[in-house]
């Protein structure tokens, strides 16, 4: 393909072509500034499904604001005929895809993301053993705070390969779990109700989800596992203090010995 | 009489709430959307400003009456139950019903006796035939050792074992019961929704369309309508705001008093042990400042009803679960 044929596949570029070019990416630029600084404020004011909504809306507004203007300026740029978009963005991609693999890989998870919403803003994830709140999501990585109050930035492209975990996924409910380690001498149905009523009377639990009580017979005892859903996914780490103290000072009342684990049985032990 | 009393006692699931024209359904997005945004102006608390007008009394001859046009006296079941928004004045009209039909008014359980749920040493200290249980919300506190007595009463109150009666019940009580002690209930009554008739009938003098503006605000609740309609006639008067400093351990102490029909401070710290005294106090004093709140003469801290409307929207704002009403 000889320089002539090159040039021929792009308009002329005017100096009003420019000027609207600009305009096109300084609006852009604006809404989406302005829409990562209002969301996230209108959201700290609401609560549940609403505060989760807004934040939601951020990265959905960025996504389209880049459509839009990309639909805008491609046809200011190039002749917009079937033969020439072919060429251009194919020879374009070929480029990019050999210099910024990773950085495209991400930027294209980072659309996936926001169609498929594997996170939103305002949900809990776990991303290789990092567990925190989705405070931003980037064109390039998203950005997760830690219960620790530490940053940290996961590149979109982990989505292709890795299992993410969601613990609320998008609504206000998020299950939290309160262990309790029992020696193995007590009445097993009384230790059960008495954990259900410490979920019930917990001031921070959501009343209209459910709260379970599962038990496991160990070889050091027996352990019990409240299961009960927050009414706001912050306030978790509260939460889960609140049935933890409360939920000793019952067992303690009743009164039923705790378990004593040797370091071996202290294991973390597996999810049922 | 019969004819005129726009009184209605009505079973609880025929109730419905009068539904908001649309300029009020715009007016409240509207003043929802101003609270959002000028919700960092906090006032300075004038405490001249809670001294708000006390609001009118309503009549309670023709809510008696309405009850005995709806219930047969010749055959009452064991036990019905009367389900009652705050400030909707329920509790009174049923003490006075049972004045006038003989039913004896049963005194709440001590705290001993509601943590080892002995229902027996309660009942024999005051039993009769026909009794008016007037404040549900008494007979009980939300904590793992103080909701057996009512787990073990109603059983007792549905097999007949009491012999004849009428629980008043608090509908935040009755909404957390749903949850706590999972049977419906048979017998389930309420007043219906204030109308603009009823509203005329109780000394609000203004057109058919403020009536129900003002019915839809109060959401059908008699007592918050008058209330409000108390704060409306006197320009120099505004309804209180929560403070913006009000966070979870605000809405956990809102919905406690709610819940248990208002509490004593130290019934308060026994519900939510995760607060320290001193914290409960700072918040307590807050909310009272706001005019949220009042100390009554039995040290019984309640929601103020001037306060309720707003009070509610801040718990379904954060997701709690509401009243049916």
């Amino acid at each position: 393909m000889d320089t002539e044929k090159i040039l021929g596949l792009f308009k002329e570029i005017t100096s009003a072509v420019l000027i609207e070019i600009g305009v096109v990416f300084a609006v852009a630029t604006l809404i989406v500034l302005a829409s990562q600084r209002v969301l996230p404020w209108l959201a700290g004011h609401l609560h549940g499904k609403q505060r989760l909504f807004a934040l939601a809306l951020i990265p959905t507004i960025r996504v389209l604001v880049f459509i839009v203007a990309f639909v805008w300026v491609v046809p200011l740029v190039i002749e917009p005929s079937m033969q020439n978009m072919v060429a251009i963005l194919g020879a374009a991609g070929l480029a990019i895809g050999f210099a910024l693999k990773d950085y495209i890989s991400s930027m294209a998870a980072g659309m996936v993301a926001v169609y498929e919403l594997p996170y939103r803003p305002g949900d809990w994830i776990e991303v290789e053993g990092t567990y925190g709140e989705v405070k931003h999501i980037g064109m390039r990585a998203v950005e997760m705070v830690t219960p620790d109050d530490t940053v940290v930035f996961i590149p979109h492209l982990k989505l292709w390969t890795k299992l993410i975990f969601n613990a609320n996924n998008g609504g206000p409910s998020l299950m939290c779990v309160a262990d309790f380690y029992l020696h193995p001498e007590h009445d097993a149905n009384v230790v059960k109700h008495l954990l259900e009523d410490v979920g019930l009377t917990s001031p921070y639990v959501q009343l209209s989800k459910p709260i379970v009580v599962v038990a496991k017979e160990e070889p050091w005892g027996t352990h019990y596992r409240l299961k009960a859903y927050p009414i706001d996914p912050r306030q978790q780490f509260q939460f889960m203090t609140d049935l933890t103290a409360r939920g000793k000072n019952c067992l303690r009342a009743l009164p039923v010995k705790f378990a004593q684990l040797s370091p071996e049985h202290a294991a973390q032990a597996g999810p049922y | 009489m019969a004819e005129s009393n726009h009184w209605q006692l009505i079973p609880l699931d025929t109730f419905e709430r009068p539904s908001a024209p649309a300029t009020t359904a715009i007016q409240q997005a509207w003043s929802q959307l101003r609270k959002l945004f000028i919700a960092e102006e906090d006032d300075d608390v004038n405490p001249d400003e809670q001294d708000f007008p006390h609001y009118r009394e309503f009549d309670l001859a023709p809510a008696v009456a309405a009850i005995d046009t709806c219930w047969d006296a010749d055959e009452p079941p064991s036990v019905r139950f009367v389900i009652s928004a705050p400030f909707s004045g329920s509790g009174a009209i049923f003490r006075e019903w049972a004045k006038q039909n003989g039913y004896q008014q049963l005194e709440p359980p001590s705290l001993e006796q509601l943590g080892q749920a002995d229902t027996d040493a309660w009942w024999q200290q005051q039993a009769s035939e026909r009794w008016l249980i007037d404040e549900f919300s008494s007979f009980w506190l939300r904590t793992t050792e103080h909701m057996q007595f009512m787990r073990a009463l109603l059983p007792r109150l549905l097999r007949g074992e009491l012999g004849t009666g009428v629980v008043v019940i608090d509908s935040w009580t009755f909404a957390f019961l749903h949850r706590a002690w999972p049977l419906s209930l048979p017998h389930c009554y309420c007043f219906a929704a204030a109308t603009p008739e009823l509203l005329k009938d109780s000394g609000v003098i203004a057109s058919d369309k403020r009536l129900r503006n003002l019915a839809a605000k109060a959401r059908g609740n008699l007592g918050v309508a008058l209330a409000l309609w108390a704060v409306e006639q006197d320009e120099e008067r505004s309804l209180p705001r929560l403070p913006s400093e009000a966070d979870d351990s605000t809405a956990f102490i809102l919905y406690s008093l709610l819940l248990h029909h208002g509490l004593k401070g130290e019934y308060l710290q026994m519900v939510l042990p995760l607060m320290a005294a001193n914290q409960l106090d700072v918040q307590l004093l807050r909310l009272q400042q706001n005019g949220i709140i009042d100390l009554d003469e039995n040290k019984v801290w309640r929601i103020n009803v001037y306060a309720y409307p707003d009070v509610r929207e801040f718990l379904a704002a954060r997701g709690f679960w509401l009243d049916g009403f």
